[in-house]
């Protein structure tokens, strides 16, 4: 075992470093006047949510590059902004970055509200951020973000789209907590599904509380004769919906929830249960840890003594993205130059993740659109499809 | 019309643990005169202790007992705080005050209990008493709803027919005065806030399986509970145990009408609201001001 994860490390290493090195031989490659290159991230770490896995593990791909001699010699400086979820705070954290410290873009953004406040902000300010996790709809919505993760509303359709294709359920039925402006996204999410499949939603409620008791609901859900339901719920909350379906004796529907239910302590808290459940991930499945998509990754969090979520994935991946485009570069890593490469680079696969990322100069970015279904047995995560689900693009 | 009785039955989990809570609430105000906000945040420790004593191999029924213990203890913790620096302080002041507690409470419980993470919480009483209208109602609903009817009754007795009960009155109406005629008030509230801490975490370790399992939730299920408690005026047993069973399952009819059920939520601040505007009905807009 030992022996196994040393050989992972180095492999993952190897590949990492010569991810860094590998400038265009003919070209000069990027280059920096002032020494360093100033990238940033907004994220809620203190707060309600603490998302601050994703930029700090953006912040260890970084500091590993750095410690090798940089991108061509340039070293990146790397600062993290807490938004504390608060609006005005976002709003100063992101100001700090573009006015003070100077980016030229952001990496492995994560919070309840960058996107919401600032999208605009760095529309206007002409940054660009290749965001970790896009959490609020804005993220998905706007010409400055694209995330480097699938996000709930994009996930919603596939997991839709997975009940009606693959289990081949018939009437399937949404219900949602809806916070802030995400009822849109949604709305949308269901009616891309609608599109893709012909089909229709056989019931829609957009009323689920934040806190209380459930009952009512999976009353209504079984009462409506739904085959499948899907929730946005997070952890704890689904546990409680899979609970209340067991004290119910509910059976016969399946559960499907996103990427928020898809953790161990999820699994270990409902491992005594019948109930299907399924989860849709972000990226390649994190528990999986003998995939050969997550060696890199893997690799590179163990050296630096970090834990394997998928939070880590996503900061992981922005980084590599961002990696990538900088050794595109040829010249002065400036704003400019970093906004012209993002905005004119060409759809690149990565390992971690079932589509291309691409930033581009759209109004709107979800470049990713792929997933893979988690089926929970016995306490863990299983993976239910080996192969990407991949949405077909909406006509 | 089935439906809307099968709605009523599905709240009637919520019921219980309101009405169960909020009983509590008035339990707190009538003995030690605070309007104690920590309540759910104190049995809710308390529930997460037992699960430690799980999570350490303890057997169930043992780590209850340690979970008690626990609940007991922060009970009379915040107690030491109300009565010792507390005591002669305004209502107001004091609810202030518990209400920085929570506060304070769920953020280190938080992070105790690692956040959001979901944890475990083995049912005490499992399986179904009844089916009523095509819902399944728990033995641990038909439990908390007895516990919080035994609750009232014998909270009834006990203030009004022993004599702990006249100097738990005397107490919380007048300290100063109590003090003076010999009551031992300091010991009799420190009392009365350990045998609400390990009441309120028993009653949490019930309703803890059929809630969102995080420490801020469980926490929060104050909130519709002092609701139930202003229902009563905070004297009131039986009308807070009404109050409770009655936003119960008003939150569970709400969600049969789905224009409705948005506003499911705000259903404890408009019984508040409703209740009042009807206690102050005879009032004149001057006195009552």
């Amino acid at each position: 075992m030992r022996g196994t994860s040393t050989f992972l490390t180095i492999s993952g290493l190897a590949c990492f470093a010569g991810l860094a090195l590998a400038e265009p031989a003919a070209a000069a490659g990027p280059t920096c006047d002032g020494g360093a290159i100033s990238v940033g991230a907004v994220s809620t770490i203190t707060g309600p949510a603490d998302f601050s896995e994703v930029p700090k593990a953006a912040k260890v791909v970084f500091d590993a590059v750095n410690a090798d001699g940089g991108v061509n010699g340039c070293q990146i400086d790397y600062t993290i902004s807490d938004d504390k979820a608060d609006p005005a705070v976002a709003a100063q954290a992101a100001r700090d970055l573009i006015d003070n410290r100077q980016v030229v873009a952001l990496v492995g953004s994560a919070s309840l509200l960058d996107c919401a406040v600032n999208a605009t902000t760095y529309k206007r300010q002409n940054v660009l951020s290749v965001q970790g996790l896009g959490v609020d709809a804005a993220c998905f919505n706007a010409p400055s973000v694209s995330p480097v993760n699938v996000g709930p509303y994009t996930l919603t359709t596939a997991m839709l789209y997975y009940a009606s294709e693959t289990l081949k359920n018939e009437k399937l039925c949404a219900f949602f907590i809806i916070i802030g402006g995400t009822q849109e996204a949604y709305k949308q999410g269901i009616a891309n599904w609608e599109k893709i499949t012909g089909r229709s939603i056989h019931l829609v409620d957009l009323t689920l509380p934040l806190q209380g008791d459930l009952t009512p609901y999976l009353i209504k859900a079984r009462d409506a004769g739904c085959d499948a339901v899907l929730t946005n719920q997070v952890e704890p909350g689904v546990v409680q919906w899979v609970k209340t379906a067991e004290a119910q004796k509910i059976d016969g529907m399946n559960w499907l929830f996103l990427a928020p239910g898809y953790t161990v302590e999820v699994a270990k808290a409902l491992a005594g249960t019948e109930q299907p459940v399924y989860v849709g991930t972000e990226w390649e499945p994190f528990t999986e840890t003998g995939s050969t998509a997550n060696a890199e990754w893997i690799a590179v969090m163990e050296k630096a003594g970090r834990s394997l979520t998928a939070f880590s994935q996503g900061g992981y991946l922005a980084a590599v993205v961002f990696l990538d485009v900088l050794n595109g570069i040829d010249g002065p890593v400036t704003r400019d130059s970093v906004n012209q490469a993002l905005l004119t680079m060409q759809p690149k696969a990565y390992d971690l993740a079932g589509s291309p990322y691409v930033f581009g100069a759209a109004d709107r970015h979800a470049p990713m659109q792929a997933t893979k279904i988690m089926k929970l047995e016995k306490g863990a995560w299983t993976v239910e499809t080996p192969d990407w689900v991949v949405l077909p693009s909406v006509e | 019309m089935n439906a809307l009785f099968t709605s009523a039955v599905a709240g009637l989990t919520a019921a219980g643990a309101y009405a169960l809570l909020g009983v509590c609430a008035v339990f707190t105000y009538r003995l030690v005169a605070v309007v104690n906000f920590t309540g759910a945040a104190i049995g809710t420790a308390g529930t997460f202790s037992m699960i430690g004593f799980i999570a350490l191999g303890l057997p169930l029924w043992p780590a209850v007992a340690a979970g008690v213990a626990v609940g007991t203890l922060a009970g009379a913790a915040i107690g030491f705080v109300m009565t010792r620096w507390f005591s002669e302080a305004s209502a107001t002041t004091k609810a202030a005050v518990t209400a920085a507690l929570l506060v304070g409470i769920v953020a280190m419980g938080l992070r105790f209990t690692g956040g959001q993470h979901p944890q475990e919480f083995p049912t005490l009483f499992p399986g179904s008493a009844f089916r009523l209208a095509g819902v399944e109602v728990t033995i641990a609903s038909v439990l908390t709803i007895v516990l919080a009817v035994a609750f009232t009754m014998l909270a009834d007795l006990f203030l009004n027919r022993t004599n702990i009960g006249l100097h738990l009155r005397a107490l919380s109406a007048r300290p100063m005065a109590a003090e003076l005629l010999g009551v031992r008030v300091a010991l009799l509230s420190q009392l009365v806030w350990a045998v609400t801490g390990a009441f309120t975490t028993f009653a949490l370790m019930i309703i803890a399986p059929q809630r969102s399992p995080d420490f801020m939730s469980l926490s929060l299920l104050v909130v519709p509970a002092l609701a139930a408690a202003l229902v009563g005026a905070f004297r009131s047993f039986r009308l807070a145990l009404a109050g409770g069973l009655m936003i119960g399952l008003i939150e569970g009819l709400t969600s049969a009408f789905g224009s409705l059920s948005q506003y499911r939520s705000i259903v404890p601040f408009l019984v508040v609201l409703a209740v009042l505007l009807w206690s102050q009905r005879g009032a004149r807009w001057d006195e009552a001001r």
